[in-house]
């Protein structure tokens, strides 16, 4: 039977979502899948459960792509059986932050400054948005590899999809402002800057915030943005990379959801967004969907006793209710899916996968809604 | 089960945890004032009572409650006008894009005027013997912001924010004032992280946990000799079997909370096709005969 979504047509599979709707799983299903079709497959999760990291083998430090013994799932048939590995990592944005620096930084003693400038440190720690970024290195990184065939992404949760993929541009405009750069130079030589009157009333104001604040901010925004001198080259081709990356025909973007009304209501504001900027999902997948329903006539002429019969019946009505409310999130969200995207269902489980042959699973059992 | 003036609620994306925010408000407000304060742009939990609030003034809902939107951005705009009282400065600076970028880089800053807000929403809230609700964010999200308090501390050693730092900090230990309440289902990963956010919130951070509600918990219908006896109508048994297991799920997940040293609550799963107004009047309800009794 063909699938219902073939990751392993793809180079690069971006999942992006909501937290909480299960995008860690999906990413994980939707690379297994890839990996038995014969596919050279990394994952990189964000944020996995623990199971999920059992199933993966992604104990303790896992940085760096680790192979994932492929036990408990079955690989197409020869010869695209060789080719197929998977490996999975764990991001760690702070890590990814730090080796950046050291990468682009123009001697040791840069290096150094910066990691230990206070803004670096805020901009590096477990605050929103440099995740974003990381995650967006990482993936550079890994498709650098040639022999990788396919590289499945999960994603840090985000309240909106563009959180993720402006990232690069984001820290570039950051970096670029020759406002910020100005900040901490002496006002006669603002003058002589082309600098506008709404920077300097900026700089005024912000230095009267440093005092009644006790920030000091100034200083260290210069220190930081004048630290990035001679890497911005660096920043910004990567930036450039990263963008070109996420357009390219062979990346395909995967909104991932669950049937509960507000999360289908934010995955629509996802497309949408995605719509805006020219980026096209491929797919929507709805997570934990609810499977069919026994008949109800079934019930009717069943011969058993009449009391058990009315709670069948009732179960039945409970869960009929749930299922039209399901039904009508769907309807929403079909009428948001931008053309050539598919929408597809994931089943419900009755419990957390915990190994690569629930992962598989998962992918097999992906349907059209 | 004593209430400190604020609760803080929150817990696993898609737990539910707005409309907890949402019923546990109006299920306070038959007996004293309430305010929700929603934190969330979408204004979910403000939607699900069926109010619309705009900019940073409350809206009705009833005599007794009342809804405001807060936002980490508006606390930032109103702080910047409160230390540059000239309007016109201080307008100026807030459209431009180098303080935004400053800003930018340091998020915590805005986070942390948001607890300031929350702060001095309490003390207000003593005075006017009122109780405040907050649909805070999912629970990683709340627990950094909840951090962002002493992390000022470090960053201003000295100074306004460094002042306010330790009132925020004060406020957040102090169980009269605030408690978290963390929402989740009988799912395993929503009761691991429930488990996880109590752990770091209590042991970490020194913040009282009031209680963790379970939501969506299904009532046992079935007996197992019933079910053993239907040999027939193998789609209808596994219906049943699946709401057994939902309700033994919500029991394990309720004793498991308790080991943990929390109160929990049940609050049931409504079978209905739509969730509005009503629903969360149902869930009011039976908050009201459940945790506001015991």
């Amino acid at each position: 039977m063909k699938p219902a979504f073939d990751p392993a047509r793809f180079k690069l599979v971006v999942c992006l979502g909501p937290g909480g709707v299960g995008k860690t799983t999906i990413s994980a299903a939707l690379a297994v899948a890839g990996t038995s079709k014969g596919s050279a497959v990394d994952v990189m999760t964000v944020d996995p459960a623990p199971r999920l990291l059992d199933a993966l083998g992604l104990g303790g430090d896992a940085s760096e792509p680790r192979d994932v013994p492929l036990h408990g799932i079955r690989i197409a048939h020869p010869p695209h059986a060789k080719r197929a590995r998977l490996r999975a990592l764990k991001l760690d944005p702070k890590q990814t932050f730090d080796a950046i620096m050291t990468r682009y930084a123009p001697s040791a003693a840069a290096r150094d400054t910066m990691l230990g400038n206070r803004i670096y440190r805020n901009l590096s720690g477990a605050l929103a948005g440099v995740g974003d970024y990381m995650a967006m290195e990482k993936l550079l990184e890994l498709a650098s590899n040639t022999a990788t065939d396919l590289i499945v992404l999960d994603t840090p949760p985000a309240a909106e999809a563009l959180d993720f993929l402006d990232a690069p541009r984001r820290l570039l405009e950051l970096l670029n402002s020759r406002a910020v750069a100005l900040l901490g130079t002496p006002i006669v030589g603002l003058f002589r800057s082309r600098l506008g009157i709404v920077d300097l009333a900026a700089r005024a104001v912000l230095s009267a915030f440093d005092r009644v604040t006790g920030l000091n901010l100034l200083g260290d925004v210069q220190a930081f943005v004048r630290g990035f001198e001679g890497m911005y080259e660096g920043f910004a081709e990567r930036a450039k990379a990263a963008d070109e990356l996420l357009r390219a025909d062979g990346t395909a973007i995967v909104v991932v959801t669950t049937p509960e009304s507000g999360r289908i209501e934010q995955a629509r504001e996802f497309i949408e967004s995605l719509e805006r900027t020219g980026l096209h999902a491929r797919a929507v997948i709805v997570n934990r969907a609810m499977g069919p329903l026994p008949d109800a006539k079934e019930l009717a002429a069943a011969k058993i006793p009449s009391a058990l019969k009315r709670k069948l019946a009732r179960n039945l009505a409970d869960y009929a209710a749930l299922k039209e409310r399901e039904a009508r999130s769907l309807d929403a969200l079909r009428s948001a899916m931008p053309s050539g995207a598919r929408l597809l269902l994931s089943p419900e489980l009755d419990r957390e996968p915990r190994s690569l042959g629930d992962l598989a699973k998962i992918g097999a059992n992906l349907r059209t809604a | 089960m004593t209430l400190p003036r604020v609760l803080f609620v929150t817990g696993k994306g898609g737990t539910g945890k707005s409309t907890v925010a949402a019923a546990l408000a109006e299920a306070l407000s038959h007996r004293r004032p309430t305010l929700l304060a929603d934190l969330d742009r979408r204004l979910s939990a403000a939607t699900l009572l069926g109010a619309s609030p705009q900019g940073d003034a409350p809206v009705r809902v009833s005599d007794s409650l009342h809804v405001i939107a807060l936002s980490q951005r508006a606390e930032l705009n109103s702080f910047i006008r409160r230390i540059v009282p000239v309007a016109a400065i201080s307008e100026r600076m807030l459209r431009s894009r180098t303080f935004g970028y400053v800003t930018a880089a340091l998020p915590g800053l805005e986070a942390f005027l948001l607890l300031d807000r929350l702060r001095i929403m309490a003390g207000d809230a003593a005075l006017e013997d009122r109780y405040v609700v907050i649909d805070a964010p999912a629970s990683g999200s709340a627990l950094e912001l909840l951090a962002v308090a002493s992390g000022v501390k470090e960053i201003a050693p000295a100074g306004t924010l460094n002042r306010l730092a330790n009132g925020v900090e004060a406020f957040l230990a102090d169980r009269d004032r605030f408690a978290a309440i963390i929402t989740t289902t009988p799912e395993e990963l929503a009761l691991r992280e429930a488990l996880d956010t109590a752990r770091a919130l209590r042991d970490q951070m020194g913040i009282a946990v009031a209680g963790a509600i379970v939501n969506r918990t299904v009532d046992a219908l079935f007996e197992e000799s019933e079910l053993a006896a239907l040999a027939g109508l193998r789609a209808h048994r596994q219906l049943a079997q699946k709401r057994t297991a939902q309700r033994i799920a919500a029991l394990a997940a309720c004793a498991e909370l308790e080991r943990a040293g929390m109160a929990a609550f049940e609050l049931p799963m409504l079978f209905r096709a739509a969730m509005g107004v009503r629903e969360v009047s149902a869930l009011a309800r039976a908050l009201e005969s459940g945790v506001l009794n015991r």
